[in-house]
């Protein structure tokens, strides 16, 4: 059974235009999947359809066999689907890091010593420990993600949607969320679905999807979404930068082979390349 | 005008005991007219404290600072700062939060009412039509509508239009590009190419991503810890590799690969941009 499944799922904010155009979708436990697409394509309304913030006009979404659209269920959705969004200053409510981390568990009626467990498990696997009793406001933007993220585990959620969660940090601060991402999955087989504009993301994913107003418009592993460049330019991507050197190279007549997603990949060939030449 | 800045050093909340916060030392920079400058380092190393001393948004409290710009004199407590604006523009972080008039030309002909406030009527119309043209919107659709009606990269847009209204010769931007899709940043840059040819003489843009730099700067400038710890041309910066992975900064996609191959004995010497990059290789191909 799919973790998360959508068939036939409409959905609009204001009748005339439609966000979500007849999108059907299964997403499989332990997965890594990246959802790409241009401003406005209708990313991160499927991002709240996943966890019920908006219920479907017309179709049906399912969480592990239950009902977003069902009032009586949506509490335990969001129990299995965590989301962290974009902005790290939008999220964090209490003044100490442990209190942040403990307000979902608390709402949900957890008993104290459990609470204490999941902050201490929280905070563990985001890294983040040594600020227990920190104040979030004192955090770098990359800390305060994985504050955000440790807020969302502590939940023990199934999925765990990044919703852009990257695309106000710095270098740094972007890589500590994603080997965070990259950690959970690989260790605990959490399901992580990343909404993200960075192609290089894209690249780690098992699975893609692309939306364009409203609709997926394709989907496959990174490698097959990335080898159809003409829709890569249509729907408003772009391809990785070693994909698009790549790509220059062989119009100059320096010959890369096969498929190029990453600079290991693109350094390696120019090296093959270039001992070929030397043979 | 050149930007001229000579031992800057400021502290946040001076006069607390607890709270005292040195966010730039000793900074000292010059900026020739002509530059597409960038600024890199990590967050909170000072560099947002510093371009926004540019416009006098912070004004200099260190009596051995001083910032020159043009004839403007920033460390002179009589200096034209309204003069000052009008010439260096300043976009930040998420421009569209700062919209809010009724209707886009409204919002567009804020600052220039307030630069140049003997202009006719029909001034400010020719002004306003032709900086959201510059842009890329259609004045005669946009310029009645609300600018919250307007999608993200639009609204972004009208507020760059409300910068370049003004005419500024130096246009300083704090993380233009962050939150744009492939399509919106590819624009954008475009965009900066285009004024840059035009009215716009220097531009300074502070940015997280190592390719945009690589790929569109003349120079670039490392912050640390509020000091500058690196200026050069891109291709000098990013050939220290110690000082870039001292400071958890990443390398552009071009340097990355030229690092790569270093380690396996080819040499690759050439600029960081991905056309001198691919005419590097060839050549190196061709000279085998």
């Amino acid at each position: 059974m799919p973790l998360i499944q959508l068939e036939n799922v409409n959905f609009s904010y204001d009748k005339n235009i439609d966000v979500i155009k007849n999108v059907s979708l299964s997403i499989f436990e332990g997965e890594h999947i990246a959802i790409i697409g241009h401003n406005g394509s209708g990313k991160s309304t499927l991002a709240k359809l996943f966890n019920g913030l908006v219920k479907a006009d017309s179709g049906s979404v399912k969480v592990m066999g239950l009902d977003c659209s069902d009032k009586k269920q949506v509490y335990d959705v969001r129990k299995k689907v965590g989301v962290v969004f974009q902005n790290p200053d939008n999220q964090l409510i209490a003044s100490i890091v442990e209190d942040d981390i403990a307000f979902g568990p608390e709402n949900l009626g957890v008993n104290r010593k459990e609470i204490a467990e999941r902050i201490d498990f929280a905070l563990k696997s985001v890294g983040m420990e040594k600020f227990r009793h920190s104040s979030p406001t004192r955090l770098s933007g990359g800390q305060k993600q994985r504050i955000a993220i440790a807020g969302v585990l502590a939940l023990k959620p199934s999925v765990l949607v990044l919703d852009e969660s990257t695309a106000m940090l710095d270098p740094q601060g972007r890589k500590e969320v994603l080997e965070v991402a990259k950690k959970l999955n690989q260790e605990q087989g959490t399901t992580i679905i990343n909404i993200t504009h960075y192609m290089d993301e894209v690249v780690n994913a098992d699975r893609v999807y692309v939306m364009s107003n409203g609709e997926i418009v394709l989907s496959g592993t990174p490698q097959e979404i990335f080898s159809d460049r003409e829709k890569i330019a249509k729907y408003g991507l772009e391809l990785p930068l070693s994909t698009t050197i790549a790509d220059e190279l062989n119009g100059v007549g320096v010959n890369i082979d096969g498929d190029v997603l990453t600079e290991e990949q693109l350094s390696k060939n120019i090296e093959n390349w270039l001992e070929g030449l030397c043979k | 005008m050149q930007v001229e800045v000579k031992n800057l050093t400021y502290t946040y909340s001076e006069k607390s005991k607890d709270l005292a916060t040195r966010a730039l030392d000793n900074v000292s920079l010059t900026i020739n007219e002509g530059e597409f400058f960038g600024i890199i380092g990590q967050t909170g190393s000072g560099k947002t404290t510093f371009v926004q001393h540019l416009n006098g948004l912070i004004k200099i409290t260190n009596e051995n600072s001083s910032i020159q710009i043009g004839q403007f004199k920033l460390q002179d407590k009589k200096c034209d700062y309204l003069g000052l604006r009008a010439k260096v523009g300043m976009v930040f972080q998420y421009p569209e939060h700062q919209l809010f008039a009724e209707t886009v030309f409204e919002d567009v002909a804020f600052a220039l009412k307030n630069f140049e406030p003997n202009l006719s009527e029909i001034e400010v119309q020719d002004r306003v039509r032709s900086a959201i043209e510059m842009v890329g919107l259609n004045y005669q659709k946009v310029k009645e509508k609300s600018p919250f009606e307007l999608s993200g990269g639009q609204k972004r847009r009208v507020a760059i239009a409300g910068v370049i209204v003004a005419k500024p010769e130096v246009l300083v931007l704090d993380e233009p590009a962050a939150g744009l899709d492939p399509q919106g940043k590819k624009d954008f840059l475009e965009l900066l190419h285009t004024l840059h040819k035009e009215f716009v003489k220097t531009i300074i843009i502070v940015s997280h991503d190592m390719n945009v730099i690589s790929e569109h700067c003349t120079k670039v400038a490392v912050f640390s810890s509020g000091r500058i710890c690196a200026v050069g041309t891109p291709k000098q910066v990013f050939s220290d590799y110690e000082l870039i992975e001292r400071l958890n900064l990443d390398l552009p996609t071009t340097a990355k690969i030229i690092k790569k191959l270093s380690a396996k004995g080819i040499e690759i010497d050439c600029d960081l941009t991905v056309k001198d990059f691919v005419r590097a290789i060839k050549d190196k191909g061709e000279r085998l």
